[in-house]
Parts: structure tokens; sequence; C-alpha cells
């Protein structure tokens, strides 16, 4: 499941041991089309991590935060450190193995 | 949403043998391209190795492929499609379609590539930022231009709408054309005729900005929050993410069959040598091979 974030308030995920932040907003294309496939790897990885959605023109203190400048754009936290970010659609394998190999 | 077979993008010698062949072999077939076929062909002078049709003039070639789609009521859906998403068990296809009707979407089971080659270079800096003050997409981005400055270089008119879209969220947007034509934009967008020749990081007491580089300067004169490149032709990596590609061709296998499973590609796209025959020869096998995808998917479904 992805938890969508409001009001800029992005604590959960930071304070979590592993947390995944999808940065998007609802008039991008790439962005729907990776939201039905990061769903899906949300429910397979639940117990690796948990997930975020941040639509970045309802929080664009967030975006301005973590620098995002293109979206979609994924962040990997650990214990509220970035560690991995990637851009732009992948198709399930290739998110899948990333988030493997960064959580 | 009306889900195709066979996808087929582009409307050269590739992609239409694609679709005779599929269509043949009884798939249900979107082929997606130019009404006018392919220009590379209907500028070809002459064509000497063309098995059966020697010294043929390429205008020659063009009507004799437009009879062969009629006689088999084949029809090309004119549209341009930006972007190929996998979804797994089909992809998505969205395409730039008419300034009335607005993006475009369609659904196939499999997708054959026929794009051709895409001539041009990348701006020197413009990947080294993608994503970081560089994007290729301004109604994506828009956003995150709220009451910041913008540059988009336009390598066509077509472009112009995405300053436009852009222009509404920015506080200030500058238009660079690569092109001859006259502009038509919206006073609040500045054009620079100037041509640019690459994209740099500079650090200003503002913060963190982009420079775009013109032809005859040291140093970037015209900065901004970021630079949006927009482009007619994108390469194969950005039509589909996540595809492996070889520089400007796509890694295919003997069967035509690229690193995506049901994503095949034929023609120019795949490498040399840019022949039409070979072209031609490549769109039978990639039709062939998308045919078998989706036969031996229906026997794993029942």
């Amino acid at each position: 499941m992805i938890q969508t974030v409001v009001n800029n308030d992005l604590s959960e995920a930071k304070s979590a041991a592993a947390a995944v932040v999808d940065f998007n907003a609802t008039w991008c294309g790439p962005c729907k089309m990776l939201g039905p496939v990061l769903e899906k790897l949300s429910g397979e990885m639940a117990d690796k991590a948990s997930f975020y959605g941040v639509d970045v023109d309802e929080n664009s203190d967030l975006a301005e935060e973590f620098g995002v400048m293109s979206i979609p754009t994924l962040v990997i936290l650990k214990n509220g450190e970035k560690v991995a970010e990637r851009l732009g659609f992948a198709p399930e394998p290739i998110l899948k193995s990333w988030l493997e190999s960064n959580l | 949403m009306e889900r195709y077979d066979i996808a087929i993008i582009g409307t050269g010698p590739a992609g239409l043998e694609a679709a005779i062949t599929a269509k043949i072999r009884g798939k249900k077939i979107l082929l997606l391209g130019n009404a006018d076929l392919s220009t590379k062909v209907e500028k070809a002078h002459a064509i000497d190795n063309y098995l059966g049709l020697p010294h043929i003039a390429g205008e020659d070639l063009a009507a004799a492929y437009q009879k062969h789609l009629d006689s088999m009521g084949i029809e090309i859906t004119q549209d341009r499609i930006t972007a190929v998403y996998a979804m797994g068990d089909y992809f998505a296809l969205q395409g730039a379609g008419t300034p009335e009707s607005g993006m475009t979407a369609y659904e196939a089971s499999a997708v054959i590539l026929a794009t051709g080659v895409v001539a041009g270079k990348t701006l020197p800096g413009e990947e080294q930022y993608l994503g970081r003050g560089v994007s290729y997409c301004a109604t994506c981005d828009a956003a995150l231009y709220r009451g910041k400055t913008a540059v988009v270089i336009g390598y066509g008119s077509r472009e112009e709408a995405e300053a436009e879209f852009l222009s509404e969220v920015a506080d200030k947007v500058y238009y660079v054309p690569v092109y001859q034509d006259e502009v038509k934009l919206n006073e609040r967008i500045e054009v620079v005729r100037r041509k640019p020749v690459g994209i740099s990081e500079l650090k200003t007491e503002q913060g963190r900005k982009m420079g775009v580089l013109f032809e005859g300067e040291e140093a970037p004169s015209l900065l901004a929050d970021g630079v949006f490149v927009l482009r007619e032709a994108v390469s194969p990596g950005q039509l589909v993410p996540g595809l492996e590609t070889d520089g400007s061709h796509v890694v295919t296998d003997r069967s035509m069959a690229c690193s995506l499973p049901g994503c095949f590609a034929c023609g120019d796209i795949t490498g040399t040598p840019y022949q039409y025959i070979k072209s031609a020869g490549e769109g039978n096998v990639a039709a062939l091979s998308a045919a078998a995808y989706l036969d031996l998917k229906r026997r794993e479904q029942a």
C-alpha cells in the first residue's frame, strides 16, 4: 500500500527504517503509469519498506527539500537519510531489482 | 480501452512489412506513423538492390507500398508516439495527438518498434543534468517550476505549445527555437534566437542555476532554474523506459526481440546497415516473432 503524504509532512517516512517515496503529480503521464507498478511492489515488499506518495503540487516544500526537478522521482530513505534516487518510469522487473538492491 | 494484439510504430519499410505480415497472421494491428509513409523512402533517388525492383525511385517504391497496404485494408493511424510503457502483460502507448485532441493513449499486447534511427546528437551537459535541471517533458515537470524561470529549447514549432503550457506556471520562460520558422508565442515568453551549444550548472548568489551556452560565447549568458530540451524524435531509451539500448540503437536478438518481453524492433533502429531490403526483412521477422509471442502467451493462459 502507498500512503499519501499531506501537508508536506514526511515525518513518518523519515523515522522509518526504510521508506520509498514517490514524487508525482496528477497531470504527469509517466507518473500515472508508474503508480500501479509501484502499488503492486509496495504490497510484495511491505516487509522491507513502507511506501509513500507525494503529490508535488500539494507538497511543494517537500519537492524543494529533496531537490526534485523532474517527476516521477523515487527516493529511498533509510532512517531519514536519502540512500538512492531514480527518475522516470521503469517496468516492474527493473524497478523491483532496483528496490531490492537498495533496501 | 481497446486492446490491440500488436502496435507497430513507424511507417517505413520495416513497419509496413511488419504490419502486412502481422495482418496475414490474423493479428489485430495498430499501425502508427505518417500517412505519407516515410520521407526517407520518398526522397530516395533510386534504389538498386531491392529484390525484383531494379533501379526503383523512392517515390515509386512508396507508391507500391501504399498500394500493398490498400489491397490488404491496412490503415495508418497518424500520430507521434512519445512514450511506450511496459505494464507487464501489455504496453501502454502515449501519443502526441493533435492540438485539438491533446495527448492520445493506446494499448497493445505486443509492440514493434520501427521508428528508424534518430539523427542528431544531444547537447553537451544535457544527459548529465537530466532530472537535475534538464527535463524532456514540460507537461510533466511544469508543476516544479512555479515561480521559477525556465528555458525551453525547441527543435520544432510543435514544441511551442509546451512553452505556452509552462508559461502558465513559471515566473519567466525563455524560448530558444532551433529552427527557422516564425515563432508564435504569448508575449510573456521571451524568444532567444541564438544557437545553443551546451548546458551547464552554475553556482550563483541566487543559488544553483542552469546555464545555456550559445555559439560564440565563453560562458553561458542565459541562466534559469531549469532547461527543457524538446525534440521531435526521441532516443529509443527515452521512448521505451527500461529498454536495453546501445547508443541510438535498440539491442535485439535474431528473432528481433528486445530486452523487454513482448517488445520487438526492426529496421534502422536495430543498427546498420541502413538498407530498405534489410528493414523490410527484419519487419517480417519481428511480426512473426510477435505473433509467436502472443500465441505462446495465449496457450500459457489457457
